[in-house]
């Protein structure tokens, strides 16, 4: 059925209704349609709610592991037709992903909003109840009121007939560009570099701190971590280099030019540093094909 | 230049607002703090509309949409509108009553997350394990070291020995990751030892490229305030 | 308290200051430094000038000013090289909803700096488009991998004049791609985790050419000796290797006759890339030196506090 929603010509029951009427009335049909299962689902008995859970993240995921394992068309073009149920099904499953993909670009979208919704929840009732954070808490629903204002306004003034590419210049700017520009550019985005460059202080301070060399395991992150630095210093690199030379008396092909830090730092990078984190990365990948396998089949329980 | 100056101004007065919990947590910095979080979610609200469902969504339903690479105009997809419900569901996630209807978009999205880890798998580690396998035995003895032109196809003597340690080094890292929990066979436990120490080497690389990375982006801050803003803007007047 | 104490117990006020001072001082100065690009970052460059003029790559912006430090002269390089090269591009977010308005901002940037420099400004549509934000990045790349029109199927850019916003897929920038494969590369400027996402669903389609932040230029590193990538620039060095080589190029004789970057990777003479080509990396480079001799100096310190103050606790037993 997914594939229906690609198909313009000929028309189905899926697409057919340019005409708004209709189009409205099928549209209002499915809401009420859709609604009407999420109020049968309220009514659920306890015991089958977890088997539809299951049900619904099994056939989600089922659909891409069925993309996976089964055979696609190869080099196909447009107008190509399938030539058996076998082929039907491998086209079927290549024409839906896209549409499942938007699918889930939008459920997406509505997930994001729960986040703001929560948000938002939170700081509303600590305005109304008052007390020190309140100020606070309005402070953050303001900026979020303005940002949402100014932010769909810009984007409707860009939106009209031959303004759009006009706005990309500032000399065409007014009130509400500038106020969008001012809250998304001046200050969401310098405050948000502001807070992550943050960092730095806790590390130079942590590392002042707590980098000692009081165990084998801690010796050698400390000496793998200044080969590394050290090596992204290119002044070092290069008195390193020039080091060695003068040892090597210029001869390019002498034993000692291994010992430049570009060819030690790139030996321990390529002999056990680039495995270890491949190690690192296959443990990580296989702990999340295990933790995919159960969410798949729903054996995972965290927060029931 | 007037609307330039106000605006970088107020950024680096927002800056040094979030500074100031270097000193300790002050109003200063929590009134920031907010303003930042404030236009963060505001922000996302209107990339909710404007990126995604006005026309992934909104269009396709309405058949408002340009079919791809034609002026032709889509027919609306009606079928879409069973998504609003399925979207709400999501906030069930406030009722104590039926806060288990929220797991099912949930369900959706990570069952289509997982279902497509199994092939992303594939893709990701199959060349890495295929890169990982390389000789571990010399198949000349004419140089030890490899040669300024080495005959290609062979595996010279030290080649092969940084062959070894990296197929050691990677064996034991994942032996390390795989059974880490008490094992009675010694070898094991060893392999898994001496994967503790190599995966300290890795880790000592992650944090010497992490402490350049935040160092940098401190770089850049300082940047944006005295050249930007206090050479450029307010000396060069 | 000992001497050895003392140095271990620095007041957190000190470091700060250090670090303040230390980050900022030497941007005043514009101090050249010696330079031996990696060969990840030869193999970016030269796979970039190998892409014809007038073709058309993909581009995954996938990173705000959060990361400014890195991706941001990481993405001005990339626009450089694209813009002077004539090459177009379509942008493209999986990562972050703020990331499209970013690179839209940045853009704009450049341009006003192409006019400003006498070069032709880039036309959106015409030249590029901006394809936009997707929220579900695992999605969305595997569609594009298995039909790149069906999923940026919708999205809208103006042309320059229009009235309306116009389907992506009528601009000269993508009508002729067909699929993925008919797109030169796809460029990755990230600094969330669609870098992994990406050669998960793409490696085996299109050629992959990454600029990752330093955190995760470790892990893509692998990537890059593996095949999976073309080419890398990873963190500030990466993107100071960027700078160095769109001046020097890559076994391209200088005015006085000398090579500034041989590499037996590329094959024959890469040349630089006319026009201004240092950017916030060259830039940021001295500072960093600086900025990482504190972090050692505050290392040692702490250390040798440690064993002084344990010498003089075996002395007073």
């Amino acid at each position: 059925m997914l594939n229906l929603f690609l198909d313009i010509d000929p028309p189905t029951i899926f697409n057919a209704h340019n005409n708004f009427q209709t189009l409205t009335t099928y549209i209002i049909g499915a809401l009420l349609a859709g609604f009407g299962i999420l109020f049968a689902l309220l009514k659920a008995p306890p015991q089958t709610r977890r088997g539809i859970v299951f049900f619904v993240t099994f056939i989600s995921g089922f659909f891409y592991v069925l993309l996976f394992i089964w055979p696609s068309p190869i080099n196909r073009s447009k107008g190509d037709a399938p030539i058996n149920g076998f082929d039907n099904v491998g086209f079927w499953l290549a024409d839906a992903q896209p549409v499942v993909s938007t699918m889930t670009q939008i459920i997406g979208g509505f997930l994001i909003g729960l986040g703001i919704f929560s948000l938002m929840r939170i700081h509303l009732k600590r305005i109304v109840k008052g007390g020190g954070d309140a100020p606070f808490s309005f402070t953050l629903v303001l900026s979020m009121i303005l940002m949402i204002i100014f932010g769909f306004w810009d984007f409707h003034q860009r939106q009209q007939p031959g303004a759009g590419p006009l706005l990309d210049n500032q000399a065409n700017w007014g009130f509400v560009n500038y106020a969008k520009d001012y809250l998304f550019d001046g200050m969401l985005q310098e405050m948000e570099a502001a807070m992550f460059s943050i960092i730095a202080f806790y590390i130079l301070s942590a590392a002042y701190r707590a980098f000692r060399v009081r165990s084998i395991e801690a010796t050698i992150l400390l000496t793998t971590a200044l080969i590394v630095i050290l090596s992204l210093m290119s002044v070092v690199e290069y008195q390193w280099g020039e080091m060695v030379n003068s040892v090597a008396g210029g001869n390019k092909n002498s034993f000692v030019q291994n010992f430049t830090l570009t060819n030690v730092a790139g030996w321990i990078r390529a002999s056990v540093q680039q495995p270890s984190i491949r190690g690192i990365d296959f443990g990580v990948g296989i702990g999340l094909l295990a933790m995919s396998l159960r969410i798949w089949l729903s054996l995972e329980r965290a927060g029931e | 230049m007037k609307y330039e100056l106000w605006k970088t101004g107020s950024s680096v007065l927002a800056t040094f607002g979030l500074y100031s919990v270097l000193y300790r947590e002050n109003k200063f910095y929590r009134f920031f703090e907010h303003i930042f979080l404030g236009l963060a979610a505001g922000w996302t609200l209107v990339v909710i509309w404007v990126e995604i469902e006005k026309d992934q969504w909104w269009g396709k339903m309405l058949g408002a949409n340009n079919d791809a690479g034609t002026s032709m105009v889509q027919s609306g997809y009606w079928l879409y509108a069973f998504l609003v419900p399925i979207g709400v569901m999501g906030y069930f996630v406030f009722s104590k009553k039926h806060n288990w209807i929220s797991k099912i978009p949930i369900g959706i999205v990570l069952g289509l997350y997982a279902g497509q880890q199994f092939q992303a798998w594939l893709q990701r580690y199959g060349p890495q394990i295929s890169t990982s396998l390389k000789p571990i035995l010399p198949t000349t003895f004419t140089s030890i070291t490899v040669p300024d032109n080495p005959v290609p196809g062979e595996v010279y003597f030290t080649q092969a020995l940084t062959n070894a340690i990296s197929l050691f080094t990677l064996l034991s890292v994942v032996a390390y990751f795989l059974f880490s929990f008490n094992e009675n066979n010694k070898l094991l436990n060893r392999l898994s030892t001496s994967g503790r120490w190599l995966l300290m080497i890795g880790f000592g690389a992650i944090f010497g490229t992490t402490v350049t990375m935040r160092f940098t982006l401190l770089i850049d801050r300082m940047h944006f305030v005295w050249i930007d803003f206090v050479r450029d803007m307010l000396l060069r007047r | 308290m000992s001497i050895g104490e003392k140095l271990q117990s620095l007041p957190k006020w000190i470091l700060f200051l250090c670090l303040i001072v230390t980050a900022s001082v030497l941007q005043f100065f514009n101090i050249p430094l010696p330079n031996k690009p990696q060969d990840p970052a030869i193999d970016y460059y030269a796979f970039a000038m190998s892409i014809p003029p007038g073709s058309t790559v993909l581009v995954s912006s996938d990173w705000t000013n959060s990361t400014h430090g890195e991706s941001g002269p990481q993405f001005d390089a990339l626009m450089r090289i694209l813009m002077r090269r004539n090459i177009k591009f379509a942008v493209y977010t999986t990562a972050d909803g703020q990331a499209p308005q970013v690179a839209k901002d940045e853009i704009r940037r450049l341009n006003e700096q192409r006019v400003k420099d006498g070069e032709r400004p880039y036309r959106p549509f015409e030249d590029y488009v901006m394809v936009g934000y997707f929220p579900s990045a695992e999605g969305e790349n595997l569609a594009m991998s298995i039909n790149l029109r069906s999923a940026f199927a919708g999205k809208k850019d103006f042309p320059e004049g229009a009235k309306e916003p116009v389907d992506i897929w009528q601009s000269p920038v993508l009508k002729d791609i067909k699929d993925i494969s008919d797109v030169k590369a796809l460029f990755l400027i990230s600094a969330s985790n669609t870098d992994q996402i990406i050669i998960e669903r793409l490696a085996a389609k299109v050629p992959l050419v990454y600029a990752v932040t330093g955190i995760s230029a470790p892990q893509n590193f692998n990537y890059y000796s593996s095949g999976q990538l073309k080419g890398l620039v990873g963190g500030l060095k990466g993107i100071y290797d960027l700078e160095y080589l769109m001046t020097s190029g890559v076994n391209h004789p200088g005015a006085d006759g000398k090579i500034a970057v041989a590499s037996t990777r590329v094959p024959g003479d890469v040349p630089p890339l006319p026009g201004r080509n240092q950017g916030l990396g060259t830039a940021y480079f001295p500072t960093l030196h600086a900025a990482l001799a504190l972090m050692i100096l505050a290392i040692i310190i702490g250390n040798v506090g440690m064993f002084m103050a344990r010498k003089a606790q075996g002395a007073s037993k």
